[in-house]
């Protein structure tokens, strides 16, 4: 019996509805993310990789529009469940977000044991007090955070441990499945290892059974990731294991993406550093056919006409290019 | 789509007031001083509302009133807006000795009850035109619009257009119309409807303890009149009930007016 | 601080002397009405008045005496109430007024801001769309006219209320339940047209404040944990509240105004009806003393309010203490 996927969705669509146009930020993006797993999502800004977390958390906040495609998670058809069950059973529990600003994610007026208390609260009305304190001490000494910390406003704790400390309040209830946007993007590399550390300790002492890692930074998510997907303009163009990922990449964006960092592996550091000509296509007015194909060296007729869809390449690769053609559709 | 409703029901009415105090008494050629009519008449054909104790039109009062009253808060919020924008964008152009010196005046014109200021100077004036009453008003008022225009002023002051003409050697007064006052354009709009709005509630409250105009009328003066016959006690609504809805009305219809604007220039605003 | 209050001191001092006309003119046209009609006598009165207030002497001499006896606590002698001193009169006409004042300004603040929050969280829904035109038109309303749409109904058609004044004229004040009652029952009408008025103003201006807080990151964030719709209204409501705080001594000096023309509606024998008459009447010495004692209790709120900020928002306290 094959188990469940923690996270599948199939075709998701999301749009922004605005005055000017329609922004297809999510445009049928079809991923699974296994049971403890570290999962990277790459991708340049705008691509939608933030809209796509949102709508996997179902965060649907207007003018972002649902608009067709299915989400399970855990079994559960998310876009089914009433407001009621999001509230209660969904959020904390079963997935959690660290939002891309994090750093004024809590809120300024109260201190962090009291933002614990109510998160806590709000799902087990019978805790007392001092049963608080006793969950929020513990756990901040097993995510290796000073206890002091508890006491402080948000305003009065430096940028990293802001940071840690909302992944921390993020994860009190220990959620299937930990959505973590940009978390290191405005930090120094020596913060940002204590917290990439953290994140592998919360899933290794299985706090999180799995974290879906969004960023646009390469090199951050070599360090911790184990599969990773590729988005550009509202579509995965590439998923695979990370490794094999980064030493073969099939789709010609990931390929470029690859080949603009530095990284230290001889092999890929003989390849040169190259940068991607032209920019990301505007989302509300997306070019025909594959929307790579402006920026791609090895783009062809078939390309400006059709989409490629997402294909398996076997070994639990997918690609969506046509120079990949292979048996299996996804 | 909601804000877009909500300031169509704003401008009619609004709309439907001012048409009512400037096309009703061509349409309706009462006299609304004829005190010749019979005393607290009910409403009939010759007088729609009635008459009031003195034997006035009531419905030729309310018309003639509207037109006062918006007349008023028209005046007195131009004159609160000019002064408060010269002051404030001074102020918060400037800086420095100015901007100090500006907002401790501004301050004691705050903290000064304007009730104050206005009734004595109404002892003062023996006889008081609307259009005095409207500067008074507008002279009293203009601190809070400086307040508002100061901060906005600042915040602009800040950007980087500025920045670029102040090097671009740009003379002061350019730099303040330009790129400053010309960004604010929206903000002062919506202030000036505002002060407009409070200006003519604040006639009214004026009128209504004798420190009013003394010639004409207004919506405020026919509360006046109401209030000194004794009208409430004396059961004639008709008197005292519509001058005040339609003031209601009127500040009501400003306002969404005003907020509605605000929404579509501020997209932040906007309902969900 | 103080040098407001000495600014406006001299603005209270300055300003009803620009004024052409005489301060004693009321005074001795009363005292003329009384039968002591002989211009003679008039003017003797009208000598012994000067001197007494000293209104012969120069300028920056009646100022010096203001301010001096103003240190020794004395607010001088009503000119217009001759010869009740001022102090007195005040003493006697405020706690009536802040009796309406007070709790009416307090209870439609409470009420509003909680309101205001409510409909900014349930903004475009039913309660919303009904609950706020109303809220609006109530905000826009002068509690004056509200003032006298219920005492037309409820007093004067349905008699449930009296019409005028602060107790019965033929009860004298005591501390009995019967009188308690009574007072009661002239006081409801005052205080429904100041409160349903203001709980408007306030709910609508707490409303905006909130839809503004209600797009925050924290909020957005504290959602998504499954924090409670009732805990997320707490915290919009104590992070925006602060313009609030400051907007309720700021309004202190307005509803003064206002209690002015209610006071007069009503016919309540309160301050305000008291400034109206010094006003009218140019009484030097009760304005002076009215306003100063005004002034005093305006910067006192302000004062107050700054520390309750402190209290409230803990980055303004961190920021006090050098954090």
């Amino acid at each position: 019996m094959i188990k469940m996927l923690l996270l599948s969705s199939d075709n998701l669509k999301a749009y922004y509805v605005l005055s000017e146009g329609t922004v297809r930020a999510v445009n049928g993006v079809s991923m699974e993310i296994d049971h403890e797993v570290i999962y990277g999502l790459i991708g340049e800004s705008g691509c939608g990789k933030s809209t796509l977390a949102n709508v996997l958390m179902m965060r649907i906040i207007p003018p972002l529009k649902f608009m067709g495609g299915s989400l399970l998670l855990n079994g559960v058809d998310l876009f089914k469940a009433s407001d009621e069950y999001l509230r209660t059973r969904v959020w904390g529990k079963m997935v959690s977000m660290i939002p891309q600003s994090a750093l004024s994610a809590l809120n300024p007026t109260e201190r962090v044991r009291d933002l614990i208390k109510y998160v806590l609260k709000t799902h087990n009305k019978e805790l007392t007090d001092t049963e608080i304190t006793e969950i929020a001490r513990k756990r901040f000494e097993e995510l290796n955070l000073p206890t002091d910390a508890l006491n402080f406003y948000p305003h009065e704790l430096s940028g990293g441990m802001r940071q840690r400390v909302t992944i921390a309040i993020s994860t009190l209830l220990n959620p299937d499945l930990l959505i973590v946007d940009e978390p290191t993007s405005a930090l120094d590399v020596s913060t940002q290892k204590v917290v990439l550390k953290l994140l592998k300790r919360l899933r290794d002492s299985k706090i999180v059974e799995s974290i879906l890692f969004v960023t646009h930074d390469i090199a951050v998510l070599r360090q911790i990731a184990d599969q990773i997907a590729v988005m550009y303009a509202g579509k995965i163009v590439e998923m695979g294991q990370m490794e094999q990922v980064m030493q073969d990449p099939k789709h010609p964006y990931t390929k470029a993406l690859v080949n603009s960092v530095l990284t230290p592996e001889p092999e890929i550091r003989k390849r040169g550093l190259t940068y991607i000509p032209g920019e990301p296509p505007d989302l509300s007015n997306p070019p025909p056919g594959c929307k790579f194909h402006p920026r791609c060296q090895h783009a062809s007729e078939v390309c400006r006409a059709e989409e490629p869809t997402l294909r398996a390449l076997g070994n639990g690769r997918y690609s969506a290019c046509f120079l990949n053609e292979s048996t299996t559709e996804v | 789509m909601l804000k877009i409703k909500r300031f169509d029901i704003g401008i009619t009415i609004l709309m439907l007031i001012v048409l009512l105090g400037i096309i009703g008494p061509m349409l309706r050629n009462v006299d609304p001083f004829d005190f010749g009519n019979l005393r607290d008449m009910p409403p009939s054909w010759q007088h729609p509302l009635g008459t009031d104790s003195l034997g006035r039109d009531l419905l030729a009062q309310l018309m003639y009133g509207i037109k006062t009253s918006l007349y008023v808060g028209l005046i007195a919020a131009i004159i609160a807006v000019v002064i408060g924008v010269v002051l404030g964008g001074i102020s918060g152009y400037k800086r420095g000795l100015a901007d100090e010196s500006l907002m401790s005046v501004t301050n004691i014109g705050l903290l000064l009850p304007s009730i104050l200021l206005m009734v004595m100077i109404a002892a003062y004036l023996k006889v008081r035109s609307p259009l005095m009453v409207a500067v008074i008003i507008g002279v009293t008022s203009w601190p809070g619009m400086a307040r508002g225009i100061r901060a906005q002023t600042l915040s602009l002051a800040e950007r980087e257009h500025v920045y670029l003409s102040i090097m671009s050697a740009y003379r002061a007064s350019r730099v303040l119309f330009e790129d400053i006052l010309a960004n604010m354009a929206a903000y002062i709009f919506t202030s000036f409807i505002i002060h407009m709005s409070g200006a003519m509630l604040a006639e009214a409250g004026l009128s209504l303890i004798g420190a009013g105009p003394t010639m004409g009328t207004s919506l405020g003066l026919i509360l006046f009149w109401a209030q000194t016959m004794y009208a409430i006690s004396r059961g004639l609504w008709l008197w005292f009930i519509p001058p005040g809805a339609i003031l209601v009305a009127l500040a009501s219809s400003l306002f969404i007016v005003a907020s509605s604007l605000d929404e579509y220039f501020n997209p932040r605003l906007r309902s969900k | 601080m103080a040098v407001a209050l000495f600014t406006f001191s001299l603005i209270i001092f300055l300003l009803p002397r620009l004024i052409p006309g005489n301060p004693l003119a009321a005074l001795l046209a009363e005292i003329a009405q009384r039968g002591q009609a002989n211009p003679e006598a008039v003017r003797i009165y009208e000598r012994m008045l000067t001197d007494y207030f000293k209104f012969d002497r120069p300028l920056y001499q009646q100022y010096f005496d203001f301010m001096g006896r103003l240190f020794r606590g004395d607010l001088g002698t009503s000119v217009r109430f001759f010869p009740s001193k001022v102090s007195e009169l005040i003493a006697a006409s405020l706690p009536w007024t802040l009796a309406l004042l007070i709790p009416a300004t307090l209870v439609s603040w409470v009420i509003g801001n909680y309101l205001g929050v409510v409909i900014a969280f349930k903004r475009g829904r039913r309660t919303d769309k009904v609950v706020y035109p109303v809220l609006l038109i109530l905000s826009q309303t002068p509690y004056y006219w509200l003032a006298m749409i219920l005492l037309y109904y409820f007093a004067v058609q349905l008699h449930l209320f009296p019409v005028a004044g602060v107790h019965s004229p033929l009860r004298v004040p005591n501390l009995s339940i019967d009188f308690i009652i009574d007072l009661l029952h002239h006081y409801t009408l005052p205080f429904l047209s100041i409160v349903l008025a203001a709980t408007g103003w306030w709910a609508i201006g707490m409303r905006a404040l909130a839809i503004y807080e209600t797009g925050s990151d924290y909020l957005l964030y504290a959602e998504s944990l499954g924090v409670s719709n009732r805990r997320l209204q707490r915290f919009v409501l104590r992070n925006s509240m602060l313009p609030q705080v400051t907007g309720l001594a700021i309004n202190f000096g307005t509803v003064l105004g206002g209690a002015l023309i209610t006071e007069l509606v009503f016919s309540y024998r309160g301050t305000g009806y008291m400034i109206y008459q010094s006003l009218i009447s140019l009484d030097y010495m009760l304005i002076q003393g009215v306003f100063m004692v005004l002034m005093v209790t305006l910067l006192l709120a302000i004062f107050i309010v700054d520390v309750i900020y402190a209290y409230i928002d803990p980055r303004i306290r961190t920021g006090y203490m050098g954090g």
